[in-house]
């Protein structure tokens, strides 16, 4: 619990639009956010959440929009999410899944109004599609840093069918929502409401995602990250983190099919897994 | 002469007949890479020397490119600057994870870009690059295909089996050729190294085989993904 952290309370993410000025979304603490209150992991989720029995040695099987994005940039899958038009994709029942949408304005079907009326300003050069600089450019932290160049790419490249580097408005729904649930848990596992998170909260947040990682694991990855010097991560980081750690515990537990928590690997499948899921 | 693939990317645009002809000697004189202007340009030049004892290439000359890759003069090159200043000899934008990892690898404080003593290395490191790469890709095509990637790697040292070139080919064809481009395989090489050099400190009896846990698998990977 507790850390302290000297950035100001915030949102932890904001969108900025192109000439400079800085739309707030307005995500403040305090609004009601799912799950807030009763502290009840899974809660934004709805439904069955990740219970205790099913983390084994390591876990997060059933962790946070987690499924539908693990192993994503897997070959040959042709995008993260399978097929157009991205509605429903993983099939979770979080709340307002993309595909509910229904049509508004000149909204398409399937693509969160919200996220349409973002693409047009984060979509800078007007070419249609969103790069990761552009998106870089968009997106700030509650303690008004840039999203780091990482996170963005890994984004980018989880949403991007083509392999072309960049998202259309159905990639950047996908996207939108996926930031909005990252979001929510942030500001959950955030205990201390001090915009960032700290080691021990990181701990929290992962043991309760099914994750059966020791305190030292999570402090290591918050110093690792840490911003300027400041003992916490920011929720660029921890959609990074949690992003890969979904992924490579995939791959960890293909290859430990006893459920032991050892695995034993040799030099080229070591290679295979790490690169068919790299960003 | 200058063809107009070269002219669509970078700095190249801006570059006047005058300043061409005074890479051309400068490239003679040092070094035959002229990455920043144009990967294509340098690449079909007819110059195809033997490699050589690289002399550093002159400070003026490096400070006059410093200059004009940092377009917002902020005297650091960010990511998207060194992207944009980057071709890869294809009608395609560098690809920003490539970008991502060089820059990151010179950049000291964690500022997000390189300055100028920094941008040294990078320049060195991706002109070093660029003459593997040309060695392997005999027909000059800016791809390289399964067997000169195979070729390339096996004469890095790596001993590795088809199946698992066929898995490389398919993650760092970003083009969707059966190739890979200059940009994908410097990428490909660095994914290859780091990850060669984390499973050796962990196969300490070196029979090619470890044994590790969940958290220690992680710790393995996480930096390198």
């Amino acid at each position: 619990m507790g850390c302290s952290d000297s950035s100001p309370n915030g949102p932890p993410f904001r969108m900025t639009s192109i000439g400079g000025s800085v739309l707030n979304m307005s995500f403040h603490y305090g609004q009601g956010y799912p799950g807030g209150r009763n502290a009840q992991p899974g809660a934004p989720y709805g439904g069955s959440p990740y219970n205790a029995a099913h983390s084994a040695s390591y876990g997060g099987a059933t962790a946070p929009a987690g499924a539908p994005y693990a192993g994503y940039g897997a070959p040959g899958q042709g995008g993260p999410y399978g097929h157009a038009p991205y509605g429903g994709y993983g099939g979770h029942p979080h709340g307002g899944a993309a595909g509910h949408y229904g049509h508004a304005g000149n909204v398409p079907p399937g693509v969160n109004p919200e996220a349409y009326q973002w693409f047009h300003s984060v979509d800078a050069d007007r070419s249609g599609f969103i790069n990761h600089t552009e998106l870089k450019q968009a997106l700030v932290n509650s303690n008004w840093s840039t999203f780091n160049d990482e996170t963005c790419l890994m984004m980018i490249n989880m949403f991007d069918k083509t392999r072309s580097g960049r998202i259309d408005l159905f990639g950047f729904s996908a996207l939108w929502d996926y930031m909005q649930r990252w979001r929510a848990l942030f500001q959950q596992y955030d205990r201390d409401r001090s915009g960032s998170i700290c080691g021990p909260e990181l701990y929290q947040a992962l043991a309760q995602m099914g994750y059966n990682l020791s305190p030292q694991f999570s402090q290591t990855l918050v110093q690792r990250h840490s911003f300027r010097g400041r003992p916490g991560i920011q929720l660029d980081r921890f959609i990074q983190v949690c992003t890969q750690l979904q992924s490579m515990t995939q791959v960890f537990r293909e290859r430990d099919t006893a459920m032991t928590g050892h695995i034993r690997l040799s030099y080229e499948d070591f290679l295979s897994g790490a690169v068919t899921r790299l960003m | 002469m200058i063809s107009p693939a070269p002219l669509r990317l970078g700095l190249i645009e801006r570059v006047r007949r005058s300043e061409f002809t005074l890479r051309q000697q400068l490239r003679e004189e040092t070094q035959p890479s002229l990455l920043f202007s144009s990967f294509k340009m340098a690449y079909h030049s007819p110059y195809r020397g033997a490699p050589h004892i690289n002399a550093p290439p002159d400070q003026g000359f490096l400070w006059n490119i410093f200059q004009r890759v940092d377009k917002d003069r902020s005297g650091v090159i960010s990511d998207s600057e060194l992207q944009q200043a980057l071709s890869n000899g294809t009608w395609t934008p560098f690809n920003p994870v490539t970008v991502r990892s060089i820059i990151s690898m010179f950049d000291r404080e964690n500022k997000g870009g390189v300055n100028f003593n920094e941008f040294a290395g990078v320049w060195k490191y991706i002109t070093d690059w660029q003459n593997i790469f040309r060695t392997y890709d005999r027909d000059n095509s800016g791809f390289i295909d399964k067997n000169e990637l195979k070729q390339a790697l096996t004469g890095f040292g790596y001993r590795l089996s088809d199946q698992f070139y066929m898995t490389l080919i398919e993650k760092f064809d970003r083009q969707r050729k059966g190739q890979v481009a200059f940009d994908d395989f410097i990428q490909c090489c660095i994914v290859l190294q780091r990850l060669t050099d984390v499973f050796r400190r962990y196969d300490t009896d070196q029979d090619g085989w470890i044994q590790v846990s969940y958290e220690q698998y992680l710790s393995m990977v996480f930096n390198i993904v």
